[in-house]
């Protein structure tokens, strides 16, 4: 399309889109500055664009001693437990239904069922959970907040990881175990170097996913696996809000995503094309 | 599993007696650990939510006693005034937000396949920036640039001479100030699903329409619209469901307030289970709202299958 129109009208596209970007990114650079604002300076009029004069008091604040520190341990952990079983039970499902044919046309309804329960009311599943998770002890614990953000990611692993094993002719692997190598091997040697970028691109929404969830970890933690966005949450809804102190917590919280997403470009879209991180 | 693959396509016999019996049945081991995940701790618990919709639950100190009391929570639910007023407010918010992302992140995706390939690289990288940040921390914040006194919404509406807006201090305009919130964050969902449908397209019929001497607007109006449709189905149908469902934006902002003004169905379903400790009637809400998500669903996959 670019070349058969008029110079001016191509230059006038990127520019109306350059507008676009900046509009939207805009929120993003003010959230991220005002946690480098000294009091004074935020509830200044007009506000300022560069802040006058950094400070990281509100950073410091937050990961010091009576900061988010724990809550910021505890995202990560968890983060890392759901992304570790959802990656891995998810990969082989997505694995086993792009290789096998399974009796009564079982492979269309199991990534039926799959989506399904992605669509299911949070309310449905985290009532029972938080009864069961009380009575076993697995309530505000890593490990059962863990499990329960690798079930709700589990649908994206399963079908993220589906469209990449479809992309590797199968003759490869078989010519892999002509060669006498053993299925695992064959599997080890050939399969999962192919999928790496696409077990990277998945492993990472899960990740971000998992980090961002809000209502499940606000039911299912209380004091010892609170995570971060619960932690914010609660700034938010103190009488007297520490702006500063709020907004650093949730730069702590955007940073990671952000260099995480930049580093995986191309094949996140894919992934985020498949419903990724928005919603439980 | 080369004998299971073999065996597949019409493969020899003998080397099938020689497996053993757990790598013939391979197939159904690569399935299971997912489907014990989800039996475990969705299916189970949605099947339990609907026995606990037809009962008196009540559970303290790690005891719980379910007592069926019938359709009683479900009665109750259509004169609960406060569950109308959510799912009034919910139908609202749905139809409100996804079509505005769907005007925005079509526009966007349009825009973007018109660019050079360079410019779209960098573009699309920056635009996908508000879609996986934390919805928590993105509402926190909003919440200070929404700030009455200082907020920078309020200083750019001065600019152009528009009144300071009280935004989510008010009980007219909360609803409205998060939905901008969620349009600024999903509307580049929809984008990146548009954008991906836009450079799928199959190029022959817009060749067979340039010899036919068809117009720009005669063009997009007959030849691209219907070639998006499955697209746009599925974004429908994946939007629709989300937004339906929200609940952590005004969980983190609003608490629902001003008065019930930002209160949707998932918020009151959690305020009845986790304030109230109502958890039967919490559930016959729940599966009510689940039955209502089903037939929304199914009316698009539909759609999508006859497309």
């Amino acid at each position: 399309m670019v070349g058969e129109r008029s110079a001016p009208l191509v230059l006038s596209r990127h520019v109306l889109m350059l507008g676009v970007v900046l509009i939207v990114l805009a929120p993003v650079y003010w959230m991220l500055m005002i946690g480098l604002k000294t009091e004074a300076e935020f509830s200044e009029i007009p506000p300022t664009i560069w802040p006058q004069e950094f400070t990281l008091e509100w950073f410091e604040a937050v990961l010091g001693k009576r900061g988010f520190g724990e809550q910021i341990m505890n995202s990560i952990i968890i983060a890392a437990i759901a992304t570790s079983i959802a990656i891995t039970v998810g990969s082989l499902a997505a694995y086993g239904l792009s290789r096998f044919q399974l009796p009564w046309g079982l492979n269309y309804h199991i990534l039926f069922f799959i989506l399904t329960v992605r669509m299911f009311p949070q309310t449905v599943t985290v009532v029972p959970l938080f009864i069961f998770f009380t009575q076993i002890g697995l309530i505000d614990t890593h490990i059962g907040m863990g499990l329960v953000h690798s079930m709700l990611e589990l649908p994206l692993a399963v079908w993220m990881m589906l469209g990449f094993f479809r992309d590797i002719p199968r003759d490869l692997e078989e010519a892999a175990m002509v060669d006498g190598d053993h299925w695992l091997g064959a599997f080890r040697k050939v399969i999962i170097p192919l999928v790496r970028p696409g077990l990277a691109a998945t492993s990472i929404l899960i990740l971000i996913a998992s980090w961002n969830e809000f209502l499940f970890a606000l039911i299912l933690t209380r004091t010892e696996a609170q995570t971060l966005p619960i932690a914010v949450a609660n700034q938010i809804t103190q009488f007297d809000i520490l702006y500063g102190r709020m907004m650093a917590a949730s730069a702590i919280s955007i940073v990671p995503v952000l260099i995480f997403t930049l580093l995986v470009q191309r094949n996140l879209i894919r992934g985020l094309t498949l419903g990724g991180v928005s919603g439980a | 599993m080369l004998n299971v693959l073999r065996r597949q396509r019409g493969g020899d016999v003998q080397a099938i007696a020689k497996t053993p019996w757990w790598e013939t049945h391979l197939r159904f081991f690569f399935i299971a650990p997912s489907m014990v995940l989800l039996a475990v701790l969705a299916v189970f618990p949605a099947i339990m939510s609907w026995r606990m919709a037809f009962s008196r639950v009540t559970f303290k100190l790690g005891e719980l006693e379910i007592e069926p009391i019938g359709f009683t929570n479900f009665t109750k639910a259509f004169s609960d005034n406060l569950i109308i007023g959510s799912t009034v407010r919910t139908a609202v918010w749905v139809l409100v937000v996804v079509s505005a992302e769907i005007v925005v992140g079509l526009f966007i995706a349009f825009l973007m396949s018109k660019l050079h390939s360079r410019a779209r690289m960098v573009f699309t990288a920056a635009l996908i920036i508000p879609l996986v940040l934390p919805p928590v921390s993105v509402g926190a914040g909003w919440l200070v640039m929404m700030d009455v006194n200082f907020g920078v919404l309020n200083y750019l509406l001065s600019l152009v001479g528009i009144e300071p807006q009280l935004w989510l201090a008010d009980d007219r305009t909360a609803l409205p100030s998060i939905m901008l919130i969620d349009i600024w964050q999903s509307s580049m969902f929809v984008f990146i699903l548009m954008y991906a449908g836009i450079l799928s397209l199959p190029q022959d019929p817009y060749e067979a329409a340039a010899i036919d001497g068809a117009s720009p607007w005669q063009i997009f109006k007959d030849v691209t619209i219907p070639l998006l449709r499955p697209t746009f189905v599925v974004v429908l149908l994946l939007r629709t469901l989300d937004a339906a469902r929200i609940a952590d934006r005004m969980l983190a902002m609003t608490r629902g307030g001003p008065g019930s003004s930002t209160e949707t169905v998932t918020l009151s379903i959690y305020k009845y289970a986790f304030i109230h400790f109502n958890f039967g009637y919490a559930s016959a809400l729940s599966v009510m709202f689940q039955v209502v998500l089903i037939i929304l669903a199914t009316f698009y996959i539909r759609r999508i299958l006859r497309t």
